[in-house]
C-alpha cells in the first residue's frame, strides 16, 4: 500500500504526518529516511501533535531513544549516532517496539532487525527548498484491510 | 546465613529471603495475567524493603545476594540486575548469579522420563530456552541456552524424539506451536510460568555454602542477542 504525497511546505509535511498519525495504533511502527534536513523529524512532530503531544519534540540524537505519553505512548528513535546493530540489542530495542506507536529516524538503515510489519516514509527534497516528496509504504500484515488515508486536515 | 534472591527476567518481579534452612518469605509482583507496561524499576526495591521488615531482616545481615541472570526481559533484567549489584556492592558481599532458565527447570526435577524445556518469552515471535533432564537432586542442562523462534524448539523437540514438560511464560505465549508434538510435549501451564523463587533460595544456598559465588561487578546479564553487525553508513553517504 503506497502513497506519494508532494508537501510544498514543512507545515503541509506536518499535516501529512498528522494524517498517518491519526491512523496508527499501539504496534505500529514508522521508519523515516531521507537525507539530512529532509524533514524526518518535522515528519515525527506532526504524527507526534495527532497523537496529542504537546510537549516539544526534538531529534534524539544523542539519547537515541524518546518516549512521550499521547493517547497512544510514542517512542522516537534515532538511530544516527550507532554504529553497530548491536547497539540497538543493547538498550532493549525489541522491547520498545511493543504496545507502542514507535518512530525511527534512519530507521532505514537497521532494516535488518525491523519487522516486516511497518510503514516506510521516505522524503525527498525537490529543487524548490521548501517542497518535499513523501513516499508512505505500508506494508505486513498488521496493514492488511487497513487504508492508507493521507487527506491532511 | 541469609540470602536475598531477585528475579526479573519476566514481567514478574520476584523477592525471595532464605536461610541456611530455607526459605523466610517472598514477594512476587506482575504476574501473568497483569496488564499495562511492566513495572520492575518502580516495583522491585519497595518489595525488597517489604520483604525484609515482614522477614525482621536488616541489610547487614545478609551473607550474599542472589539475582537471575535471564535470559530474559531487557527492561526488567537490567532493574534486577543493577539492584542486586548495587546491594552486594554497598553492602560488601558477593553476588550469586543464577540463569533464570534453570530456576523454570529445577522445579520440574520430579518429573521422570521427559525431558524439561524452560521458555522464557523473548518478544518479537523468539523464545529463550534450554532443555534439561531431570538427574537425582536437581537438573542437569542438556543444550546451550538458545534464542530461536518456537519452530526451531519444535524441530529440536522432534529431533530428540522424547517426551517433553514445557514450562515458563514463552511456552505460554505459543501454546498452539507445540500442538504436533501431540502427546509427547506437555505445558506446565500458569504454576511455572516464572522462575522460581523457591529454586532461586534452594540453587543459591547450594552455592553459597560451597562459596560458588562472585564480586558483584562481575555480575552480568545473559543477553543471547548479538550482533556484529555494522550500520552501513558509507553506503548511504555515497
Amino acid at each position: 500500500m503506497i502513497a506519494t504525497v508532494t508537501a510544498r511546505s514543512a507545515a503541509e509535511t506536518q499535516s501529512v504526518a498528522a494524517a498517518l498519525g491519526r491512523m496508527l495504533r499501539a504496534g505500529d511502527i514508522v521508519v523515516l529516511s531521507g537525507e539530512l534536513g529532509a524533514g524526518k523529524t518535522t515528519f515525527v512532530q506532526g504524527v507526534a501533535r495527532a497523537l496529542g503531544v504537546e510537549e516539544p519534540v526534538t531529534s534524539p540524537t544523542f539519547t537515541i531513544v524518546q518516549e512521550y505519553d499521547a493517547s497512544v505512548p510514542i517512542a522516537h528513535v534515532d538511530v544516527y549516532r550507532l554504529h553497530h546493530i548491536q547497539e540497538l540489542h543493547d538498550f532493549g530495542f525489541e522491547e520498545i517496539l511493543e504496545d507502542r506507536v514507535v518512530l525511527i529516524e534512519w530507521g532505514d538503515m537497521v532494516t535488518p532487525v525491523l519487522p516486516r510489519d511497518r510503514v516506510d516514509v521516505h522524503l525527498e527534497m525537490d529543487d524548490d527548498p521548501e517542497t518535499r516528496l513523501i513516499t508512505i509504504d505500508a506494508h505486513g500484515p498488521q496493514w492488511a484491510g487497513r487504508e492508507l488515508v493521507l487527506d491532511p486536515r | 546465613m541469609l540470602l536475598l534472591g531477585i528475579d526479573t527476567a519476566t514481567r514478574r518481579v520476584g523477592v525471595v529471603l532464605a536461610d541456611e534452612h530455607g526459605m523466610l518469605g517472598r514477594v512476587e509482583l506482575g504476574g501473568t495475567s497483569a496488564a499495562g507496561p511492566p513495572r520492575h524499576a518502580e516495583t522491585l526495591a519497595p518489595a525488597i524493603k517489604w520483604c525484609m521488615d515482614q522477614c525482621g531482616v536488616e541489610p547487614e545481615q545478609l551473607s550474599a545476594i542472589a539475582v537471575g541472570i535471564g535470559p530474559g526481559m531487557f527492561t526488567g533484567l537490567r532493574v534486577g540486575v543493577t539492584t542486586a549489584k548495587v546491594l552486594a556492592q554497598s553492602l560488601r558481599i558477593p553476588a550469586i548469579p543464577v540463569p533464570s532458565l534453570d530456576l523454570l527447570a529445577y522445579p520440574l526435577r520430579h518429573v521422570s522420563g521427559a525431558l524439561v524445556v524452560a521458555t522464557i518469552d523473548a518478544r518479537r515471535h523468539e523464545l529463550y530456552w534450554a532443555i534439561y533432564q531431570p538427574v537425582p537432586g536437581g537438573v542437569q542442562r542438556l543444550s546451550e541456552y538458545e534464542l530461536s523462534n518456537p519452530d526451531e524448539l519444535v524441530a529440536e523437540l522432534e529431533a530428540r524424539g522424547q517426551d517433553a514438560i514445557l514450562c515458563g511464560d514463552g511456552v505460554l505465549r505459543f501454546p498452539d506451536v507445540f500442538t504436533p508434538l501431540g502427546r509427547r510435549a506437555e505445558i506446565a501451564g500458569p504454576a511455572h510460568a516464572s522462575p522460581s523463587l523457591a529454586a532461586l533460595a534452594e540453587l543459591a544456598r547450594a552455592r553459597y555454602e560451597r562459596e560458588d559465588f562472585c564480586a558483584p561487578e562481575q555480575v552480568l546479564p545473559m543477553y543471547l542477542r548479538r550482533s556484529d553487525a555494522e550500520i552501513e553508513w558509507d553506503r548511504k553517504a555515497g
